[in-house]
């Protein structure tokens, strides 16, 4: 087991720095990071022309790649135009721990994902949780009572949700329950961020605050999941080990828990592996909404100021979660199916 | 089996676990002070004679969020509004865009000899009774450290100007005098020179100790500032918290101000009205009608400047043959219905249609001028006699094979989308044919040797709001012969192609006018030379719209510095 766990970790490094070549190399499209810097007023001429030389945005993709990748503190740099460089660079490049600054704030890239992926974690992990334990519910139930009423209505229910526009389903739960709720003098929840400044920030307002988005991200995939898990529980149940048990008169409970429902986890399990690694990046239009300060918003507001390192910082760590938690999976999978043998 | 699945069981419960801890345990925490910043005083040590009491919090929300606060480091507009809390220069503009005296005692004028006869000497006296949130009197020697660091090289700081180009020296005469030396004289100084100041004894230290203040603490959290209120939190992506200030010579009366980051332009509509947020901005006109329903919200107009207009393509090289031609130019002006336009897609009384460039930054504009006439046959016969007719019947005008098809660009922004498809129709009607491109805002705005459409001049129209150093008419680097924009000159600001003598010597000159009439006079005469000459076409005054909850009041926003008078702010309860 060991031995392939340090396989798949050896396989992921030449794995991670193809990626980081294709991800560089895709940035180069997103266009000039000084233009967008000043937002309402843009740079004047002279000023972007000294950005970019002092931002190193002057040098070739490559230069900037490697500088990117380990640094330029060997090096002297030109900053005050004159040709000659005189400047030593400060950069250690990502192998050595230094994920770059953000070009729009200045702030090391890392520092700001530190600033998000909380907030990030505690809406997505509440959510992801409600989701798994709701669908498991639902799916289970579903395939139990199959084209029973509570089916139907679920199934019915469960194409609703999957069809709804998340910036729809949002705006409206935010619209009925935080403004016409307010209005007809109901207790209402509050539209939008973390707390209410006048409280401050107490796990009270937090739990208030985070009712709407997780209850939108949690209807949106409810709705999927628990059909996934209704299709494999219906699937598993008409094996033939399943009949084998009910003939040898295993109580149908018993053959739920013990036949049925690991069996039909395993699928399950693959979906909610590939889930973890995105739970990191955050939910864009959701927390957009709500104005979740999470990594989604801090990946589309900077994907629109082309500030690269900020996203290259964002993107490989999703890259990395993506690649370990693959193997996480498989360790998973071999542990909850005797079937497979990791060699 | 069993042992199995409770294996993988516990494994996802702890995982979660794990997971949610991190999440919750990390955000819950309070923000720790940083060690390196002095305390901010409490709010009951007397500073006062009387101590003064503040009550009551004002949220603001942003629908973007300030890059930095340092702003040595942005240019960005959400930023310099919460300076205007926190950190305020020699002086603000009121609502009528009349400086407020701040850090300065007097505003310089050739009467009280603050300013030299000659223009190139300005000297700015400071008050004697302001300090710093931490004591600290702010002196003279605040704004020289200012200066060095703006053009220090090892601070990658986002403009220079107007320092680099216009200012030879900055000296301390005394503690409260500084003396600026111009290399010329600089007609734009009212409103760009010390729109802020940095606190030397915080950030001299920092500079000495990196050789750099790119990363100094204090630009995120400038703790240390001058203004009614003093920065005490910022959580990235949040909010931002701003509480009294009882040293400022005019103390507040709000105890907080809470400014939240809430990028969707909906949510904030929703927010406003429930009533979490008692200022918001960036509304559009169609959103009055819902967020005044409650009668607890006022929307104001505010002008800042920005007019909607076309920048047209003269550039020989890259515009349509049509487009050198100032008959069609003209035409084109008469072929469009600006006033449907703005009644139907917008609100005649807000967004009145402009002529210059600078209407919307009174008293520039030239009330002289008219806006162009919907005149759809005067175009016709324009289009005629400048031998544009369509000789091949097929509904479009020629001449000499080419078709008068022209290249009508702007963003992604719905309201521009409208407008270009209620244009197209009204030019089909006059036999001028259109194709419609519409670029996301970073590829639209994007540099000549980044492909930006405008800069490399692949368009005949561009459609946008922009404004000059508000409330300063200065925009010259738009139309300036010496800022085409090529390969030789990548970031030209002339993207327009446009090069023209007597408008060079008119800009050339007001650049360097003090005589504020005199000047107001040279830009009615540029008014008049770009309308003749059809350089550009206004479209309709665009200013920002605000919405202040009515229990926040003596809100008075301005269009240069919004928050100018937060310190009067009150709460109705």
């Amino acid at each position: 087991m060991s031995t392939y766990i340090l396989r798949r970790l050896g396989q992921a490094i030449p794995q991670l720095f193809i990626i980081s070549v294709i991800l560089f190399a895709l940035m180069q499209a997103f266009g000039d990071p000084v233009a967008t810097l000043g937002a309402r007023t843009p740079p004047k001429p002279e000023d972007k022309e000294r950005l970019r030389r002092m931002l190193g945005l002057d040098q070739p993709p490559y230069v900037q790649y490697f500088t990117w990748l380990v640094g330029n503190d060997w090096q002297k740099l030109d900053m005050d135009g004159d040709g000659v460089p005189e400047t030593p660079g400060q950069r250690k490049g990502i192998l050595r721990g230094d994920w770059g600054n953000s070009l729009v704030t200045r702030r090391p890239v890392l520092e700001m994902i530190g600033d998000r992926l909380p907030n990030t974690l505690m809406l997505m992990v509440t959510a992801e949780i409600i989701i798994i334990l709701l669908s498991l519910v639902i799916g289970l139930y579903s395939a139990l009572r199959p084209y029973s009423l509570f089916d139907n209505v679920v199934t019915g229910l469960s194409f609703v949700g999957y069809s709804m526009p998340v910036f729809w389903l949002a705006l409206s739960l935010m619209y009925l329950f935080a403004v016409n709720f307010r209005r007809w003098g109901l207790p209402y929840l509050p539209t939008v961020g973390m707390f209410d400044p006048q409280v401050g920030k107490t796990p009270g307002e937090l739990i208030k605050h985070m009712i709407l988005p997780v209850a939108t991200l949690a209807i949106i995939s409810i709705a999927g999941y628990s059909r996934f898990v209704r299709s494999s529980v219906l699937e598993v149940l008409s094996q033939d080990y399943v009949r084998t048990a009910r003939a040898k008169g295993v109580r149908a409970r018993l053959v739920v828990w013990r036949h049925a429902l690991p069996n039909a986890a395993l699928p399950f399990i693959t979906l909610i592996g590939l889930d973890i690694p995105f739970l990191l990046a955050g939910a864009v239009v959701t927390e957009r909404i709500f104005a979740w300060p999470g990594m989604g918003r801090l990946f589309i507001d900077h994907t629109e100021r082309a500030d690269f390192p900020m996203l290259m910082g964002i993107l490989m760590l999703i890259s990395i979660a993506v690649v370990v938690f693959q193997i996480i999976t498989d360790v998973v999978y071999s542990l909850v199916d005797p079937r497979i043998r990791l060699e | 089996m069993k042992r199995n699945l409770y294996t993988f069981l516990s494994l996802v419960i702890l995982a979660s676990m794990v997971l949610a801890a991190c999440g919750g345990g990390a955000a819950t925490e309070a923000p720790a002070p940083a060690p390196d910043q002095p305390e901010p005083p409490a709010p009951e040590q007397p500073a006062a004679p009387e101590a003064p009491m503040f009550s009551g919090t004002a949220t603001i929300t942003f629908t973007q969020e300030p890059d930095n606060l340092n702003p040595l480091y942005t240019s960005m507009w959400f930023s310099g509004n919460v300076l205007d809390f926190c950190l305020k220069g020699v002086w603000s503009f009121d609502e009528n865009n009349i400086p407020v005296l701040e850090l300065a005692s007097e505003v310089p004028s050739l009467a009280n000899g603050g300013l030299s006869a000659d223009g190139t000497t300005i000297v700015y006296k400071l008050r004697d009774d302001v300090t710093w949130s931490d004591g600290t009197p702010v002196s003279a020697d605040d704004f020289v450290f200012t200066y060095d660091m703006i053009m220090s090289d090892s601070n990658v700081v986002q403009s220079r100007y107007p320092y680099e180009d216009y200012v030879t020296s900055v000296e301390a005469t005394d503690a409260h005098t500084v003396t600026v030396t111009f290399s010329e004289p600089f007609a734009a100084w009212l409103t760009s020179i010390f729109t802020f100041v940095l606190p030397k004894h915080v950030l001299q230290p920092v500079f000495d100790a990196e050789g750099t203040i790119d990363n100094a603490e204090w630009n995120k959290a400038p703790t240390v500032g001058v203004g009614p209120f003093m920065f005490s939190e910022w959580e990235s992506g949040s909010h931002i918290i701003l509480r009294a200030n009882p040293n400022w010579v005019n103390p507040p009366k709000l105890e907080q101000v809470f400014i939240r980051i809430v990028p969707d332009d909906a949510a904030q509509e929703a927010a406003i009205i429930a009533g979490d947020t008692d200022i918001g901005v960036f509304l559009s006109s169609d959103q009055i009608e819902k967020l005044e329903a409650d009668g607890t919200v006022d929307v104001i107009a505010v002008a800042s400047g920005y007019d909607e207009g076309w920048f047209l393509n003269v550039s020989p090289e890259t515009a349509h043959p049509a487009m050198l031609d100032v008959n069609v130019r003209k035409a084109l002006a008469l072929a469009t219905d600006r006033f449907t336009i703005v009644n139907d897609l917008l609100d005649p009384e807000i967004n009145p249609a402009n002529v210059t460039f600078w209407d919307g930054t009174s008293p520039y504009g030239n009330p002289d001028l008219e806006p162009y006439p919907y005149d759809p046959e005067g175009a016709k016969t324009l289009l005629d006699a400048a031998g544009w007719v369509d000789s091949n019947g097929d509904g479009t005008r020629d001449k000499d094979g080419v078709e008068l098809v022209l290249r009508y660009i702007t963003n992604t922004r719905e309201l521009r989308k409208n407008v270009q498809a209620v244009v197209v129709q009204q030019w089909s009607l006059v036999g001028i044919g259109a194709q419609l491109e519409n670029y996301s805002s970073d590829v639209y705005w994007n540099g000549y040797n980044d492909g930006g459409p405008q800069a490399q001049g692949i368009y005949d129209i561009a459609e946008y709001s922009s404004v000059g150093n508000f409330p300063d008419p200065e925009a010259s680097y738009n139309w300036l012969c010496s800022e085409l924009a090529s390969a030789d000159n990548p970031d030209g600001g002339n993207w327009q192609g446009l090069c023209d003598e007597d408008l060079d010597a008119l800009l050339m000159e007001q650049a360097v006018t003090l005589d504020v009439d005199k000047r107001i006079g040279l830009y009615h005469e540029i008014g008049k030379l770009m309308y003749d000459n059809v350089y550009y076409i206004g479209m309709w005054l665009d200013p920002d719209l605000w919405s202040v909850n009515i229990r926040l009041q003596n809100v008075k926003i301005s269009g240069a510095d919004p928050f100018w008078n937060a310190h009067e702010w009150t709460v109705a309860e």
